[in-house]
Order: C-alpha cells, then structure tokens, then sequence
C-alpha cells in the first residue's frame, strides 16, 4: 500500500497546482488587464491544453470544471453571480467546456502513447540485455539459479521464481520472497495454466519450447507487459534447453572418448603382449620338432605350447573386441561362396577338431553373399572352437547352408549337452560364460559377442537353438548377393 | 642341409636369440639386425639369401625397410608382424614382400615358409620357351628381364615363377590353390591375397594397360590364365 502513496500525493499537487494556474489566469483578467471574454476563454483553453499534455487527464478535467466556474462568475454577465442572462454566451460557455474537455483529451492520450511507446521500448532494451547476459552465464555455476537472477536484476523485480521441471527446484532471486507457493509454481508446470492473482500483483506462467512445459515461472509486480514475460518465458526455455543440448552432446563425446581410449589401451596392451609370446612360442615349438627330448619332457613342452595359444587365442580376442567396441569394425565386402568359406575355416582348423566327423551339408546352387570374407571366417571358426570347447570329444558336427527368404542360413549342430533355456539369450552378452564351463573350460565369454558384433555389421541375423537332449544349434544369416556373379 | 644366410631384423632381442638359435641349428647362417636402418647397412655390405623381417620397429619401420630392401634387388623377403588382419597382409606384400608370417608363429611353420621362400620353382622341363613374346612385351626367364616397348624391367624370383607356371599352361584357367602350391609350396593354398597382390603387380610389369589386362587375365571365382596372342 505504501507504492500508491506517492503517486495519489503527487497527483493531488498537480490538481491543487492546475487550479491555482486558473486562479491566476482569473486573477490576472479581472483584476489587472480587462479584455473581452473570448481572449479569457482562449487563455484558460491554452492552460487545459498546457496542463493535459504536462500532467494528465484528471488534472486537465479538474481545470476545465474550474475554469468553466470561473469564467462564468467573473467574466460573463452579470458578473459575480453563476448566473448568465444572455443566451450567447451559454453558448460560448457550452463552447468553452467541449473543446477544454476535447483537447484534454487528446493531448492526455497522446502523452500516455508516448509513456507507452517509451515504456516499451525500455522493456525491448531489457529483454535485449537480458538476451545477451543469458547467453554469456558462467557454465560452470548451476544455470537455473542465474536464470533467475538474471531476470530479477535486468527487470528490477521485486521478486521472481523460477521452476525447473528436470530438476524439480524452485529457484527465486530479487529483495523480496514471492507470495507465491511451490504447489502453484508446480501445477503451472505440469497443466501449462497461467494464473495471475491481482490482489497480490503475482502472476505464474508455464514455460515452453513447443512440446510441453519444462517448468513455469512466477513473478511480483505490474511492470512488466504481457509480452515481455512471454519473451522472457521464451529465453529462459531456450537457455534452459541449449544448455542441456550442449551437455548431452559434451557428455556422449566423452563417453565416446573414453571408450575409444579404452579399446586403444585393451589393443595396445594385447600387442605388448603378444611380443614375448612370440619368443616362447618360436622356442618350444622349435624344442618340440626337435624331437630329442624324452616322453616326460614333450608332453611339458606340449602343455606350455598349448597355453601359449590360448593366451594368444585370448590376446586375439581382445584385439578384436576392442575394434569393435571402438567402431572400427570395416567391412572389405565383396561377393563370396558361404561352402567355400566354410570349407575354407574347417580345413584351418583339422588340426584343433581332432579328428571329429565334420559333415557339411552345402549345396551347389546356394547363391553368394555379399561379406567380408575375414570376418565370416572369424564367425565360423568362432562356432567351431565352441563346438569343439563345450562338447565331449570325439562327438560327431554337422555344418548346413541352405537359403530361405532372399538370406543364406548357415548352421553348425552338435552333439552336445545343449544349453538351457535362460542362458540361450545370454550367450552372446560380453564376458558372460555358462554357469557350467565357466570352472572347467577356459575362455574369455568374448568370441560370441565378437560373432554378434561381426553379423550385425552385416546386418545378418545370429541364434542359437538347443531343443533339451538334442545338441545346441548355432545359426547366422545374411542376406544373399544378386544372382550375377560379378568378376 | 642348407648353408643359405639368412638376415633377422627384430628390434626384440628374445626374438634375434630364439631366431638365431633355431635356425643356426637347422644349418642356417643367421646375422641380425635390430632395426631397419641397421639392416640396410648390413644388406649393402654383405651378401644374405633371405630376410626376416619385423613390422613394427622404430625408426624407418619394416614396411619402409621391405620397399627399399625391394627396390635394391630380388632378395625374398618374409614379414613377421603381430598384425593379421588382411589390409596389413596386403600392404605388406604390396611393398614386396613375398611371405607373411603373423606372430606367434610355430618354428616348424616358420621353417616351412623360409624354405618355401628359398625354394625356386623348377624352370625346366616343362617345354616353355625361355622368352615370351606377348605383343609389344617380351619377357626373358633366363635373365628375369622384361622389356615393354623397349623399356625393361626387372621381375622378382616369384612373380617370375608365377607369370613362368602361367605361361608354361597357356589359356587354361589355373585354380588359385594350384597356383599357390605350384610357386609358394605345398603348404599354401589359402592365401589368395598373395595372388591377387602378384598378379597386380606383373600386370603394371607386363601389361600395356594394366587396368585392361590383355593376357593375364581372372577368371572369375576360379584362378588365373594367361591368354597368348595369336601368332599373325
């Protein structure tokens, strides 16, 4: 209440001050210099018409009424009563008070067009500044809290608060505590309803971007225009969304980075390994061929060549899981025989079946398929050592390729314990091993997710089947290259 | 067995002493060398019949030492790297060398390449005439020249082999295996790389337009042939 105060005092002078004005105009015509009326009503019209475009309408009005009195009592005959004999002038008195009220009028709405005009341009220059220090805000401070203050400060608010749906907090800046309540902040947020509280000069509005609200804002006092909170309720949500783009961007380039460096760690490291493997494995092969040394010693040296190629199998492995972690799985694709790449990986690999009864059944008319032969020759043998690994020696496989639906399905059935239900699908899972083997059978739990890995990038298709007391069922597809063969 | 001297370029210096062990007891005579810049000095000075050499060394590298090894003469040349990936395999026998062994590797393998590399395919016997007319290119085995319109270059032992096992089974379609085994050895046979990186390199020697090869030509999904013109 102590806001109005001032600016009712102040108005009350200037009406005291208009009427004195017409008091002297009167004072000045009757007493000192005698004219006809017109050149009275014209100076008192002169005075409403100075006093409209200074002060305001009220003042202007208030001198008109007065001045009216005024010259009707002092001016128009008889002279010194309210009374007026000749019909004439009624009708310069009807005169005098239409054009006082008219031109105070205009000039009082041309004075608030241009208050107007100025006020707005005053709020453009703030939300311009506003614009510009909320685009420079210190990234390292909480951003919300600077939003707020930031809006207080350039809006000299008396208070303001300001909701962040993300984060759920309320923040506030300026002097005074909003007499808002959180609840009312929260619902603005949630329903995008605005509600303004005129007894208490509060409003509350949601904010947003287009889709719904990302949080609502609340602030106290009438000096700020519809559309300039609009504005700020605009900038705030930019800010507020350029700041978490930037973030999610900053936060997936350093996740990226760090998985990067870690698979140029795993493939540096398995390298540094791989060199004193060389030495030892040159060393007791050389040893072994040798064959100079008694049973008991080659079957030692047998044990530490064996182990040394597992070590290298497991080093092999992390070289090409951290490749394909770090995306730099490429494909050198070109049209190839599925029989022939699976003939090929079964000849490589006679020596580690030991003597299994492989059977393949490939038939001749099986289109090509658009692989890099390498990688497809990782993904058989990779079938191939399981096989061998998790099922009793001496067990009989076959390997099948048969084309279904425009793809090239290529199986491998064995004879084996199979795999139970809930671990079929956690199989090909990064370092995940069989509950069973993990204890008896070395591996890494990586070669079948380097086979996933390696069929993805081919979009093909990877699964297993293991039908209780029938053998496990491994299967991958991809789709099969045009018919013409391409030279 | 054999006196041949083989130089061993390994910056590690396990690898030099197993190298150097295991072949000296095969009846090798080993030197070695620990990087590329040492091995070049030992290549311009004394007289070596095959170098083993390693990829990743410091300074000029193995891949910079095999090209320049290459570009002095026809000393077979037997990469040993960690690396196996194709791309690696490729280059490395694209800047001339002739076998690749990827690291760890079994000495029984690494013997069998060493003698596959030493090893010369027979040049007589099969009837070939030891010049070859293709057009405007003639190719003399005796003395590994070839001469293209006047210009002569020079083949290395296994390109010549590769172009002498082609031309002495003229216009038949050859399976890559068989060729394989006929020029490398026995053991060979996967390593279809090896021919496709030969076969590029003889056509950029032999070929007029290497792009738009005229006589060795690919058969697709099969091999190679080569194609001799007609006699006019």
């Amino acid at each position: 209440m102590r806001n109005d105060f001032r600016p009712r005092m102040i108005k009350m002078v200037r009406v005291v001050g208009a009427l004195g004005l017409i008091c002297g105009i009167t004072f000045f015509y009757s007493r000192l210099v005698h004219v006809n009326s017109v050149t009275v009503a014209l100076s008192f019209l002169l005075a409403v018409l100075g006093i409209a475009t200074r002060w305001g309408l009220t003042e202007a009005l208030a001198a008109s009424v007065f001045g009216m009195l005024c010259f009707n009592f002092f001016f128009l005959p008889p002279v010194g009563t309210l009374t007026i004999a000749d019909p004439q002038n009624w009708v310069a008195l009807f005169a005098f008070v239409v054009t006082a009220v008219i031109t105070s009028q205009l000039s009082a709405s041309a004075k608030l067009q241009a208050l107007e005009s100025a006020h707005r341009q005053h709020e453009m220059e703030r939300l311009y500044t506003l614009s510009r220090n909320l685009l420079l805000v210190d990234s390292r401070e909480p951003l919300a809290q600077q939003i707020a203050n930031q809006v207080a400060k350039v809006f000299d608010l008396a208070a303001f608060a300001f909701f962040d749906r993300t984060t759920d907090r309320i923040h506030r800046a300026g002097p005074h505590d909003i007499p808002v309540e959180d609840t009312k902040l929260r619902d603005a947020a949630m329903q995008g309803t605005v509600f303004h509280d005129s007894a208490a000069h509060t409003t509350v509005m949601p904010i947003s971007l287009g889709g719904p609200p990302i949080g609502s804002l609340a602030f106290e006092g009438t000096a700020v225009s519809e559309t300039a909170l609009h504005a700020i309720a605009n900038l705030t949500a930019i800010t507020l969304e350029r700041a978490r783009a930037q973030q999610v961007a900053t936060r997936a380039e350093a996740a990226r980075q760090g998985e990067e460096l870690k698979s140029i760690m795993l493939d540096a490291l398995a390298h540094e390994f791989k060199t004193p493997l060389t030495p030892i494995k040159a060393a007791v092969t050389s040893m072994l061929s040798d064959g100079c040394t008694s049973p008991t010693h080659q079957e030692l040296l047998h044990i530490v060549d064996e182990e040394t190629d597992r070590l290298n199998t497991m080093l092999t492995e992390a070289i090409q899981m951290s490749r394909i972690e770090a995306g730099q799985l490429q494909l050198h694709k070109g049209p190839h025989s599925m029989g022939e790449l699976v003939r090929a990986q079964v000849t490589k690999l006679a020596e580690s079946l030991e003597g299994r009864e492989v059977k393949l059944e490939i038939p001749e008319t099986l289109p090509r398929v658009d692989v890099d032969p390498e990688f497809i020759g990782i993904l058989i043998s990779q079938f191939l050592n399981n096989a061998v690994q998790y099922t009793p020696p001496g067990s009989p496989l076959t390997i099948r390729t048969h084309e279904e639906g425009g793809e090239v399905v290529i199986s491998i059935q064995d004879q084996g314990p199979g795999i139970l239900e809930p671990e079929q699908h956690q199989i090909f899972e990064k370092f995940y091993r069989g509950k069973e083997h993990r204890e008896r059978i070395p591996g890494t739990g990586m070669g079948l997710t380097i086979a996933r890995e390696i069929v993805r990038a081919h979009q093909g298709r990877i699964w297993v089947e293991s039908p209780p007391g029938k053998g496990s069922k491994f299967s991958f597809s991809i789709r099969s290259a045009p018919r013409e063969p391409v030279p | 067995m054999t006196n041949a001297r083989i130089l061993v370029v390994d910056d590690e210096p396990q690898i030099r002493r197993v190298m150097r062990t295991t072949l000296v007891s095969r009846g090798y005579m080993v030197d070695d060398a620990r990087n590329g810049e040492a091995a070049l000095e030992k290549l311009r000075t004394e007289r070596f019949d095959l170098v083993l050499l390693d990829m990743n060394m410091p300074g000029i590298g193995g891949m910079e030492t095999c090209r320049i090894i290459r570009s002095q003469g026809d000393i077979p040349i037997v990469i040993l790297s960690i690396r196996n990936a194709e791309k690696d395999k490729v280059e490395a026998l694209d800047a001339g060398a002739d076998d690749y062994v990827t690291k760890p590797f079994s000495t029984p393998e690494l013997l069998a390449r060493i003698r596959a590399a030493l090893r010369r395919a027979p040049l007589t016997g099969t009837g070939t005439p030891e010049v070859l007319n293709l057009g405007r290119t003639a190719i003399n085995f005796a003395t590994h020249r070839v001469t293209v319109d006047g210009t002569e270059t020079r083949l290395t032992p296994k390109e010549l082999d590769l172009l002498h096992y082609l031309a002495s089974n003229p216009d038949v379609p050859i399976p890559h295996a068989k060729l394989l085994q006929a020029v490398w050895g026995p053991d060979y046979g996967e390593e279809v790389e090896y021919l496709r990186v030969f076969i590029n390199q003889l056509r950029k020697k032999i070929e007029p337009l290497p792009s738009h090869p005229e006589y060795l030509l690919t058969e697709p999904w099969v091999g190679y042939r080569l194609h001799l013109p007609k006699k006019p």
